[in-house]
């Protein structure tokens, strides 16, 4: 008879979260290696190419501004990935949450174990993105340290959002609607290769209601070490829309793993 | 007597206009081995999943479901701690080994690494897979995928085990081997629930049998009782074709039942000197006189025709 207690929340949580680094863990070279090689390829590209034409963005380097943002797309991507392809494969093709349903865990331990896990995934991106930019010298090591964290908020609410769109996915090749239809654009209208005060004034607005705007805000922050109060409201932005889209991915995908 | 493991009262489960379990009842004592027999599209694998809360059921106010004393409407987490399940698919993690696999789940279950890594070995082994440990899922045959599947069912010494068609799709080694095994566990006190739709298997296994056919329970009991009970002692099948034609239209003796479904006539009575009788003339090869078994009784209950889910 096993002497042990229910685990609690935590305890379920963690061993969810355990399964995913177990996975990850395993190719450790292929899986551990491109976070550091992507942004080794774009300093060469900005630096050798891109960088001759656009010296400088906001008072800084223009390498150091696209640095900057790269620290969080990183975060993005990968979580993205993590919860949309990645998720679906253990849905509908492993049937990897079926087999744990019948262990002691419940859908939401599932869901908010793959939301964790999608945070770390999301702060090792911006580590290794930090520690190549930060031997490169491109951002100069200050509060940028801290930018991993920012990568942790980026990858629980990419993964909390890509959650909820998996939930609606009947096939697996609708996420490319995701991806070119919300992701790219995102990259491109947040302030990551170009300030979002350099859009025209009407589109601002339309701007800062895009998710990914929120993360650059602050990592950019951290970067150059100008704080504001206004990144208050960045963080209770990121957190808000976590917890909103990640309580409708636990309701949905409950409706999915349950009969 | 002594508190039952499982007790469901008037349960109902629907999936829009299919009625998947239909008033259901039944109970199951500790220590027991119980089988769900039907076929497919009975309701078995609803009901496996509505005991450990995995499907929800029709919420009525006279249904009643109890495991070790909890509703797995409310306390699935406790029944699951306390149960282990072999799902009808093996749904292994092929991203991880045979060790990585098992070691998950004991973390799912709080266990420690030491505890794990003991149990683990000892499971393997009981299942004769140790030289697997470190093999990749893939590599498994499937016989080997439905062993580590029990193992890691049984990782945290459950008091109630429930198999979901452990052993189909499986060869006869393979099946014997886990019939042996289970016989083991139950005799040191295992409860099991084990849904089949082999006749043989739940004839070898079970203590009590109970039969579905469109969710509602056909009928219940221990199995040479029901088959005493129910059906004749004996079957003559014919099995040639030309002498199935000239058989389907002679004349019966009393003491005698003939079922002429699917053009070849099964003859079924008490006395095998009755059936021997219309075997004469027949050669060697057209006919099969037999002691009838289980699935003699399943078809009679649930009839040989297909329905729409099989």
């Amino acid at each position: 008879m096993n002497s042990n207690r229910l685990p609690s929340l935590s305890h379920r949580l963690y061993s969810v979260w355990f399964r995913h680094v177990l996975v990850y863990t395993r190719n450790i070279l292929s899986n551990g290696l491109p976070p550091f090689m992507d942004p080794l390829i774009f300093l060469a590209g900005v630096g050798l190419g891109l960088g001759k034409y656009i010296v400088s963005m906001e008072n800084m380097p223009y390498i150091q501004f696209l640095a900057s943002g790269l620290l969080v797309t990183s975060a993005m991507y990968t979580s993205a990935f993590e919860c949309t392809y990645g998720t679906f494969i253990r849905l509908e093709f492993d049937k990897v949450y079926d087999g744990m349903l019948a262990a002691p865990i419940t859908t939401s331990d599932l869901i908010l174990g793959e939301i964790l896990w999608a945070g770390t995934k999301g702060f090792f991106f911006s580590f290794a993105v930090l520690i190549m930019v930060s031997v490169f010298g491109v951002i100069p090591l200050s509060t940028s340290v801290f930018a991993p964290f920012v990568g942790f908020l980026t990858g629980i609410l990419f993964g909390a959002m890509s959650l909820l769109i998996t939930s609606f996915v009947k096939t697996i090749n609708h996420f490319s609607f995701y991806f070119t239809g919300v992701l790219s654009p995102m990259f491109f209208f947040s302030g990551v290769v170009f300030p979002v005060s350099s859009l025209p004034k009407v589109a601002q607005p339309i701007a800062w209601t895009l998710p990914l705007s929120h993360p650059v805000a602050l990592a950019r922050a951290l970067c150059t070490g100008r704080f504001h109060s206004g990144l208050l409201l960045n963080v209770l932005y990121i957190l808000a829309l976590t917890a909103l889209t990640g309580a409708f991915a636990v309701r949905r995908l409950r409706k999915r793993l349950v009969q | 007597m002594t508190k039952p493991v499982i007790t469901v009262e008037h349960l109902h489960k629907s999936y829009g206009d299919l009625k998947a379990v239909d008033d259901l009842n039944f109970s199951i004592g500790p220590a027991d081995c119980f089988g769900f027999l039907g076929p497919n599209g009975a309701g078995k694998s609803t009901l496996m999943r509505i005991l450990y809360g995995t499907a929800e059921r029709e919420l009525r106010p006279e249904t009643r479901v109890d495991v070790f004393g909890f509703d797995p409407r409310t306390r699935e987490l406790d029944i699951k701690f306390l149960s282990g399940v072999v799902p009808q698919e093996n749904n292994l993690d092929e991203e991880l080994n045979v060790n990585q696999n098992l070691l998950v789940y004991s973390k799912f279950y709080g266990m420690t690494g030491r505890e794990a890594g003991e149990r683990i070995s000892s499971l393997l082994e009981f299942f004769e897979l140790s030289d697997k440990r470190k093999s990749k899922i893939r590599e498994l045959s499937g016989g080997m995928k439905r062993r580590l599947t029990i193992a890691r069912a049984l990782l945290h010494t459950p008091r109630l085990l429930i198999l979901d068609e452990p052993t189909t799709g499986l060869d006869p080694q393979v099946r014997h081997l886990i019939w042996d095994k289970l016989r083991e566990l139950k005799k040191e006190g295992l409860t099991v629930l084990i849904t089949t739709h082999y006749m043989d298997e739940a004839f070898q296994l079970c203590d009590t049998i109970l039969i579905m056919d469109k969710g509602r329970k056909a009928m219940e009991g221990p199995p040479q009782e029901l088959l005493d009970g129910n059906i004749e002692h004996y079957v003559l099948e014919i099995v040639g074709t030309d002498a199935a034609k000239n058989r389907s239209d002679a004349p019966v003796p009393d003491g005698v039942r003939v079922d002429l479904a699917h053009e070849r006539p099964v003859y079924y009575s008490n006395e095998a000197h009755l059936l021997r009788r219309i075997s004469k003339g027949l050669g060697h090869g057209e006919y099969h006189l037999r002691e009838s078994n289980l699935e003699d009784l399943f078809l009679k209950l649930t009839g040989r025709e297909l329905n729409e889910l099989q």
